[in-house]
């Protein structure tokens, strides 16, 4: 694994936004997709870390399966709220498909990738992955390859999943270019898939006391959401989601894996393992210097470093009033200053290919960059 | 040796590059959700002034006359809306034509300042209320008994009065972040 220094297309900016409709490269006058640099992997270690995301995806279904037989004790430890019990569980014993998660890794070419995090429910940066950097390879070195079939996966994922002919709704929240960009992402593998597809805000989603409605009262029966369950389910609507009148993408059993607090029961249940970072609710648990995330935050907010108790590095936030989890810190890979952070994509529970996300900091937050990969 | 690759073989896009973002929901000409039924000038000044009711009626009946169903024998329109459920107009060119009824009409937006909203009801099939507009037809609610009598058995189908909307979003607002993560 090596950072190689590239130059950019001169007219990546104009070609990303006409021929990919890839409109969020910069965000806040920052780049964010950035071909200033690439990393390159060879084969070994691309096997090595496809391998550890389909047995991180084995372990995490076998958690929630756990949680579902052990019942109130462990959704408390877990802070799901009460209400969603019952979905969380009829979701999961009628085996309802999910369609995707990513999982970030720290990784540096030796030893094995470790699990920094699981995003279970509502992961991003999926297009840049799965189209922007497959593109970029064709232009940059079309010999080589890239561990990346998402795009492939997502419309055979979608095929399998059982819509059949009822009208698939994509929501995500108005005035967010990024998330609407990867709905709008989504929605184009979908109709590849030959469904029938529909868009709408969140905000918008209507109930008439039945059902949920889109604006012109058509029931919604399929609701894809860019949104968090903990969300949903906290909100006026909430309770009329956990009724499963509509089915909902990602399903209900994804709220046991979205939540940080289950990296520490991931550890109680393989405690050990390699590709696992000890982590405990309790903060005395773990030895060394214990990295304190919220167990709900997004985007690397309200994260500390502690050095027995003390805090020495944090970011800010608005996160952490349902408590934190304490995970061994493992350093990130520095490569010339920077530190990568390895996204690695499971479809359909398959692992489906990886994204590199750079910060100058060793805390990736959501002003990393994303830097595009080959190997071989 | 592609067929061992880990990359996508080829990647297309339909809906996004050069087909651009769609992102805009399609035009809604359906009644506002304050719109409300009202068989009469009468029934209408209970919640607004007379004048007001009596200017809403009479944009209503215009738009009855120029948007409605028309059919030149009564069979026909009998077949298509319910014995007793037409009535005969004169043409302008003389002879008689037969419409459904005009069982009332819905208004709307007159207390939030938008754009005021009036547009005919009648009696379609199997009892509905239809309202059209725009070269539509919605589907507003139902009546309870046939002829002219029925308007006062008005029921207001369930997406017209009861939707609720913005029982989502709210915790985006709050944490001031995106979604995805």
């Amino acid at each position: 694994m090596e950072r190689l220094r590239t130059e950019p297309r001169p007219d990546w900016r104009e070609h990303v936004e006409r021929d990919l409709g890839f409109v969020f490269h910069t965000i806040d006058d920052a780049p964010y997709w950035d071909e200033t640099a690439c990393y390159r992997f060879s084969e070994s270690e691309v096997d090595t870390i496809e391998d550890a995301t389909g047995e991180l995806e084995q372990m995490c279904l076998a958690l929630v399966d756990r949680v579902v037989a052990s019942g109130e004790e462990a959704y408390e430890r877990l802070r799901i709220p009460r209400s969603a019990w019952a979905a969380i569980e009829s979701s999961w014993k009628v085996g309802e498909k999910n369609l995707y998660g990513r999982f970030d890794l720290s990784y540096d070419g030796s030893g094995p990738p470790r699990l920094l995090e699981y995003n279970a429910d509502t992961p991003t940066a999926l297009f840049e992955a799965a189209v922007v950097q497959w593109d970029w390879l064709e232009a940059f070195r079309p010999e080589a390859d890239q561990f990346n079939s998402i795009h492939e996966r997502l419309i055979e994922a979608w095929r399998n999943f059982g819509i059949g002919r009822r009208r698939l709704y994509f929501s995500s929240v108005k005035g967010h270019v990024e998330d609407a960009g990867t709905v709008e992402y989504l929605r184009d593998t979908a109709v590849q898939a030959g469904l029938t597809t529909d868009r709408i805000d969140v905000e918008d989603i209507g109930w008439d006391g039945r059902r949920f409605v889109d604006l012109e009262n058509r029931p919604i029966d399929v609701l894809f959401k860019l949104y968090p369950w903990e969300w949903l389910v906290g909100e006026p609507f909430g309770e009329h989601l956990l009724t499963g009148v509509a089915k909902v993408i990602e399903p209900a059993w994804k709220m046991v894996l979205s939540n940080k607090a289950s990296l520490a029961l991931l550890w109680e249940m393989a405690p050990g393992h390699p590709n696992l970072l000890e982590t405990s609710l309790e903060p005395e648990r773990v030895p060394g210097r214990v990295v304190r995330k919220p167990i709900y935050s997004r985007e690397g907010a309200n994260v500390s470093l502690l050095q027995e108790g003390r805090v020495i590095a944090e970011t800010s936030g608005d996160y952490g009033a349902e408590g934190f989890v304490y995970q061994s810190y493992a350093p990130l890979p520095a490569f010339d200053g920077n530190f990568p952070v390895i996204g690695s994509w499971v479809i359909a529970s398959q692992p489906a290919g990886m994204g590199i996300r750079e910060d100058s900091t060793a805390i990736t937050r959501d002003t990393s960059r994303f830097v595009p990969h080959f190997f071989g | 040796m592609t067929a061992l690759m880990k990359k996508s073989r080829s990647i297309r896009l339909v809906l996004l590059g050069s087909a651009g973002i769609t992102l805009a929901a399609c035009g809604d000409d359906g009644p506002p959700q304050d719109a409300q039924f009202y068989s009469s000038v009468a029934d209408c000044a209970a919640v607004y002034d007379t004048a007001t009711c009596e200017s809403v009626k009479a944009e209503a009946e215009q738009k009855f006359a120029e948007e409605a169903p028309k059919f030149t024998r009564k069979e026909e329109c009998e077949a298509e809306f319910g014995p007793g459920n037409c009535e005969t107009q004169q043409a302008s060119s003389g002879g008689s034509i037969f419409m459904p009824m005009m069982m009332g009409y819905m208004m709307g937006s007159m207390l939030s300042g938008g754009n005021r909203f009036a547009q005919p009801v009648y009696r379609g099939a199997n009892g509905s209320a239809v309202m059209p507009n725009g070269g539509k037809f919605f589907n507003v609610g139902s009546f309870g008994g046939t002829g002219a009598g029925a308007a006062n058995s008005f029921r207001p189908a369930a997406q017209v009065s009861q939707v609720s909307r913005g029982g989502f979003g709210q915790s985006a607002r709050a944490y001031r972040t995106t979604s995805g993560g």
